[in-house]
């Protein structure tokens, strides 16, 4: 075995776990359904994605996921809210790797990362439309929430968060490159075939 | 606010439960799962409800601990009852006051759907109480390897699994020491306006990345020197192995199956 895909195999298990912590500092947005927080576990899988490309993001995102079920458990017993949770980081960080392997720079980031929100929001609002909801409603037994009601639901909550979420990751994420961009690069050389 | 944080909710045990082979208990819990959804009038409720509760007997988990795993949901399960009383209205009237009307069918479907929670919730519960999150990953690596043939990366996978729940506690105390130490300057991220948490999340953060980076590092040298090649013939330091009693359960849940199939309409 290659010593660099061990090395990439170990950094995305460990950047996985950094997600499943950061996870549990999650907080609700004042005025928005409970089961609507916002948590920074998405940062660790945008440095993979910086760091070592869209696999590893993927695999943060899959590994964040897998865990957090195990330690906390679902309500619902099937993961509905881990899957969406999966969906949701896959449709930030894939923006912004095809923007960002292409303009390496703070611009290019902040273009993929605005991108990502776009795709986040609009992406996440169509699945809960189609998806998720529905499926949470089914498992939990409730009445389905069909037409205007769910439109609005998702116009009102599901479209705002995923915004501000994004606004908030961006923030953050565009922060830390600031301050680290030489380390990046200088990983990502390092980590590169 | 970190000891809030139970990593794993795994208590160690000799019960018979606690003995089990994680595959079949990890089978078990996925086919349960879809089972609980055949149930459909009280014979059927009353029949999960029995048999969680002979798993939790088997299992001799004290109720304390069942009672934290239950915390978080608890509140669902009342307000998905509480939602089927008042807004399903179906069926004849069985208590009028006031406004209040509250339909037959109403309380029937929210108390079924209780059940349902709660019995998922149990049967999930029950095996993350009995099984260390390590069997539970060395479980999965081997009910999954049929999908190797697909190309899917399921050693890989497994061992990605086993590290991250290694460097979880760690993590969780660096973290915990990062935290203390930007508190000791007066920040926190635990309170604040949501812009206060934002630029509070920054020093937290490149800490925990470069030293996730070196870990790596360090810990990629290390299993390259002990001749780490990958899943291949690799020999095992934690073997499972099935029993009679791995067997019993498959049967059990055959069973249970077949008269959920039998009593209900």
């Amino acid at each position: 075995m290659n010593n660099k895909k061990l090395r990439k195999l170990i950094l995305v298990a460990i950047l996985g776990s950094i997600s499943t912590v950061l996870m549990q500092f999650n907080f609700p947005i004042p005025a928005m359904p409970g089961f609507l927080k916002i948590d920074f576990s998405e940062i660790p899988a945008v440095m993979a994605i910086m760091t070592m490309g869209p696999v590893a993001g993927i695999g943060v995102e899959i590994l964040k996921n897998v865990m957090h079920w195990f330690l906390s458990g679902s309500p619902t017993g099937v993961p509905v809210g881990e899957v969406a949770n999966f969906v949701t980081g896959v449709l930030f960080i894939m923006p912004i790797y095809w923007i960002f392997t292409k303009y390496r720079s703070a611009k290019g980031l902040a273009s993929g990362l605005i991108a990502g929100t776009v795709a986040m929001a609009i992406g996440m609002s169509v699945l809960n439309y189609l998806v998720f909801l529905p499926m949470y409603t089914y498992f939990l037994g409730m009445p389905a929430v069909t037409g205007d009601s769910l439109y609005q639901m998702i116009i009102l909550g599901i479209l705002p968060f995923n915004l501000i979420k994004g606004v908030m990751l961006l923030a953050i994420t565009l922060m830390l490159y600031r301050s680290m961009e030489k380390w990046i690069l200088q990983q990502q050389k390092k980590l590169s075939f | 606010m970190l000891e809030k944080m139970i990593i794993g909710r795994f208590i160690p045990g000799t019960s018979i439960v606690h003995r089990m082979d994680p595959r079949s208990k990890l089978l078990f819990v996925f086919l349960f799962v879809v089972a609980v959804f055949l149930a459909n009038n009280v014979v059927s409720y009353a029949i999960l409800l029995g048999f969680t509760a002979f798993a939790i007997a088997l299992a001799r988990i004290r109720p304390y601990f069942l009672i934290n795993g239950l915390k978080p949901v608890i509140f669902l399960i009342i307000f998905t009852l509480l939602l089927h009383i008042f807004f399903t209205r179906e069926g004849p009237v069985i208590f009028e006051w006031k406004f209040i009307k509250i339909y037959e069918e109403g309380l029937r479907m929210g108390i079924f759907i209780s059940i349902r929670f709660l019995v998922l919730v149990l049967i999930t519960t029950v095996l993350t109480l009995t099984t260390s999150p390590i069997s539970i990953t060395d479980g999965l690596e081997t009910l999954l390897n049929p999908f190797k043939k697909l190309k899917l990366p399921v050693h890989e996978l497994a061992l990605m699994m086993s590290i991250s729940l290694r460097f979880i506690p760690t993590l969780m105390d660096e973290t915990d020491k990062i935290l203390k130490a930007q508190l000791a300057r007066g920040s926190d991220l635990s309170t604040g306006s949501i812009k206060e948490r934002v630029q509070a999340v920054i020093p937290l953060l490149v800490p925990l990345f470069v030293s996730a980076f070196k870990r790596a590092e360090d810990l990629a040298i290390a299993m390259e020197v002990r001749g780490y090649r990958g899943g291949e013939g690799r020999t095992r330091f934690r073997q499972l192995s099935w029993h009679m009693r791995d067997t019993a359960v498959l049967i059990t849940f055959v069973l249970l199956v077949g008269v959920l199939l039998w009593v209900r309409k």
